[in-house]
């Protein structure tokens, strides 16, 4: 009786490691098919989703201890629902991608626009604040108030202009963009207090 | 060949004017007409003639 309940037990062991050694090919080929899909996408995931890719990160590496474990079945086990959520990832990423070079897109158009009319705003007003500067008396539309606030504020509008050049070249478009449009409009408005407003 | 900038200011002769005239409503001082002059030379030839009807630059 001894000897065939350890025949019986050694029997089951046999089966347990052959079972387990035969899940070692599928969860080590389904780790590296993990990380292959993940690598695909990994530069893009770290720029538009780096919440969501670690968490995939640690549940990749989850199931690299289950591996080094010899943990298999877990692994196989594990597996097709860490793929779904890494579909998922993918999706997310080149929705926001795709979102994103939009934006940017769009950022540049409106650049383009704004950087052909600041630069001949700022000549027009250059022109006009410099001959003021030479006159005896202000024109009658403009009191001296008026003129001290034009001349300060036409100072700050070249500083920002500057300071949106830079961001641009600098890649930042859509902050180059919101500065370039305030410029714009204080560029506007410093043209309306002179009287220059186009009609 | 220069693209005509969109923020200058311009004003059209009207009987009367003199470029000292329009210099002071622009720049409240009349001794300043040579720089509408200048920025109209392609209009102007003498700053004492201009014409009513005329187009000028105002910088």
């Amino acid at each position: 009786m001894r000897i065939a309940n350890l025949f019986v037990a050694l029997a089951a062991t046999t089966v347990m490691l052959v079972g387990c050694a035969s899940q070692k090919e599928p969860a080590e080929k389904a780790v590296a098919q993990v990380e292959s899909a993940v690598a695909e996408f990994r530069a893009d995931a770290e720029k538009y989703a780096a919440d969501e890719l670690q968490k995939v990160d640690a549940s990749i590496g989850k199931l690299k201890a289950s591996l080094a474990n010899k943990d298999y079945s877990m692994v196989v086990k594990a597996v097709p629902s860490l793929n779904s959520t890494i579909a998922t990832l993918k999706q997310s990423v080149a929705s926001k991608k795709a979102d994103a070079e939009s934006m940017l897109a769009a950022a540049q158009a409106e650049w383009s626009d704004i950087t052909a009319k600041v630069p001949q705003m700022v000549e027009a007003i250059q022109s006009r604040v410099d001959t003021l500067g030479k006159s005896r008396k202000l024109p009658a539309n403009l009191d001296k108030a008026t003129w001290e606030t034009v001349k300060t504020d036409f100072e700050t509008m070249k500083t920002e202009w500057t300071d949106a050049s830079t961001q641009f070249a600098s890649g930042e478009a859509d902050a180059a963009v919101r500065k370039a449009r305030e410029v714009k409009a204080k560029g506007e408005e410093i043209l309306s207090k002179l009287g220059m407003s186009p009609s | 060949m220069s693209t005509e900038n969109p923020y200058a200011q311009y004003h059209v002769v009207k009987k009367g004017d003199t470029l000292s005239k329009i210099a002071e409503e622009y720049y409240g001082d009349k001794m300043l007409y040579p720089k509408i002059f200048e920025a109209n030379q392609d209009v102007l030839q003498d700053p004492n003639k201009i014409k009513p009807g005329q187009k000028l630059r105002i910088p």
